[in-house]
């Protein structure tokens, strides 16, 4: 039986900048990272192939440096990583995205019985949280957002047990297999590989398929599958707080302001 | 235009987020109609038409069969855009509304503009203004980004909605309650967060310093209680707990939406960042430029000595 991590590769957020100019993104030198939720739908996959035996892939839709982050799938332990990509994918939202990840998916599945596909509960780069729903519509699996922990899982009887996190409280449930679930950060601690794992990753082939091989119509994938369009990205614009002091060269004279202000705002006088 | 607004109660109450929906669609000039699942005493006090269905026949969520309500309220009404609160709740059933509509879907919307949607990306730092490109769209609203400030005394025209029981794969197993919570800062007066700019889980400690020479609680942001640096109840934000105290003191936390949204109504912000550009700025009444590492301790001995 299968177990497939979607992962995704972003922009890493922390280093993002607008240009002041054309307050645009600057991507150049912005590094590459796996989408910090996708992180955990990966390992958790890993997981259940270490416990159960399952074979682990990961799957990808992207442009074709996407290979240095399967490579990084390929250096934790999966026994495939598939790229899908193709010019047609490009510029998809994430109604189109899913139905090129549901394609491969059902590829796979008519070799070998897919049990679980795993997905982050959104990516840092879109926020859409719609893919994993979108993979289990299409598909016709059971949906199970937000999990932070699998419960049980019954082989035999093909069944899943999870817990999934909402405000203040969890809910449990139950599923037949197969089912899609979204990753939520408190689902497990993501492994690092190992040097010796690493350098056969290196030599790992990622099998890459593009829309030759999905065969899926260009109308449905990429822009033109998209239900959504972005017609701009900034940064915006804001009323800022007054700004005290220079506490970069002055922190002792700028706590004081600082103090000084809270002071005749009567904020300490409890 | 018109709007459905998906409504939303837990443990028999109605969220607050259900009229926040209703200030999201007059920004957009919409005619409004409401759908619940849930009883008539929750019904929200809003002039609309309400389509209600009975929470104790369909339960508080169960996917199938309240997809299955928004879908037939959707059929009557004929609405351009079908709006659900971001909560787990709208975060679930948005999607699958939107997958048996065939239609788009724009989550998390924090703003508008002209008629234009805005969601927020990469922790705050970027927006991007998204259009649906069909006829019709899923929408789901970040809590705290719009505020409804007309009365909450209209009255609803209630129309019981009835769907037959379909049947669903998923079973239902229970509820359990979150983690015991270590502080409760829905009552502190004081509170003194902190942020992935402290950098490492020692560093919390210094913030701990100053939340204490304050007489105040230590809050996080998200990031810092997933680092495992503090525990949950410390956290402040749309995931975590809303607070509005009086006085609130940032330290190291950039202000993604989430965060700001749980901590904006505070009487008075104080940020203290490296970053002035940092979206905190938005929100707070008075911004310090500096390292809080620096600055914490000298200000905490200040405080001590006042």
């Amino acid at each position: 039986m299968l177990v497939i991590s979607c992962i995704k590769q972003v922009p890493d957020t922390t280093q993002v900048k607008i240009d002041p100019v054309t307050n645009t993104l600057v991507r150049e030198g912005i590094p590459f990272i796996v989408n910090p939720y996708d992180t955990h739908a990966l390992e958790e996959g890993l997981a259940l192939k270490d416990r159960y035996g399952l074979r682990s892939v990961a799957i990808s839709m992207g442009p074709p440096n996407t290979v240095a982050t399967l490579k990084k799938a390929c250096a934790l332990g999966v026994d495939q990583a598939i790229l899908l990509s193709d010019r047609a994918f490009g510029g998809a939202d994430t109604l189109a995205t899913s139905q090129v990840l549901a394609s491969a998916i059902e590829r796979l599945a008519q070799k070998e019985e897919v049990g679980i596909v795993f997905c982050g509960k959104q990516t840092i780069d879109g926020d859409t949280a719609q893919v994993g729903p979108g993979i289990a519509t299409r598909l016709g699996f059971t949906q199970l957002t937000l999990v932070d922990r699998i419960e049980w899982l019954d082989l035999d009887k093909k069944r899943i047990r999870v817990r999934r996190k909402l405000e203040g409280r969890h809910e449990i449930v139950e599923a037949p297999l197969p089912v899609v679930i979204t990753a939520v950060r408190e689902l497990n601690r993501p492994r690092y590989p190992t040097v010796p794992m690493r350098l056969s990753a290196e030599l790992t082939e990622v099998t890459v398929w593009d829309n030759q091989v999905l065969n899926l119509d260009v109308e449905t994938v990429g822009l033109k599958g998209s239900a959504t369009w972005v017609s701009k990205i900034f940064s915006p614009e804001r009323d800022q707080g007054e700004i005290i002091g220079d506490g970069i060269k002055d922190p002792v004279g700028t706590a004081h302001l600082l103090l000084d202000k809270m002071l005749s705002k009567d904020l300490l006088a409890i | 235009m018109k709007a459905l607004l998906v409504c939303e109660q837990r443990e028999g109450k109605l969220l607050d987020t259900s009229y926040e929906l209703v200030a999201f669609a007059e920004r957009l000039g919409a005619e409004v109609s409401l759908v619940l699942v849930g009883k008539e005493a929750q019904a929200p006090q809003v002039a609309a038409k309400l389509y209600l269905a009975d929470v104790d026949k369909y339960g508080e969520y169960s996917p199938e069969l309240h997809k299955h309500i928004v879908v037939a309220a959707v059929l009557k009404e004929n609405p351009d855009y079908i709006i659900f609160p971001h909560s787990s709740y709208g975060w679930d059933l948005a999607p699958r509304v939107a997958a048996t509509l065939r239609v788009g879907q724009v989550s998390e919307v924090v703003n508008i503009v002209d008629g234009k949607l805005e969601v927020s990306l990469c922790n705050g730092k970027l927006r991007r203004t998204v259009s649906p490109k069909g006829a019709r769209a899923v929408l789901t609203v970040q809590a705290g980004a719009f505020n409804y400030a007309g009365q909450q005394s209209g009255a609803p025209q209630v129309e019981a909605i009835e769907i037959s029981q379909g049947s669903s794969a998923l079973q239902f197993v229970g509820y359990e309650p979150a983690e015991k919570k270590e502080v409760d800062l829905g009552r502190a007066e004081i509170i003194v967060s902190a942020g992935r700019g402290v950098g490492k889980k020692e560093n919390v400690a210094v913030i701990a310093e100053l939340a204490k020479a304050f007489g105040g609680e230590l809050g996080a942001s998200r990031p810092v209680v997933d680092a495992g640096w503090v525990g949950h109840s410390h956290q402040v934000g749309t995931t975590g707990q809303t607070v509005s105290p009086k006085l609130y003191v940032a330290c190291g936390i950039s202000g993604a939406i989430q965060h700001l949204a749980g901590m904006k109504k505070s009487d008075f912000i104080v940020a203290i960042n490296k970053d002035k550009e940092a979206p905190i700025s938005e929100a707070a009444d008075v911004m310090v430029v500096a390292d809080v590492l620096q600055l914490a301790p000298v200000l905490a001995e200040k405080l001590r000595a006042a």
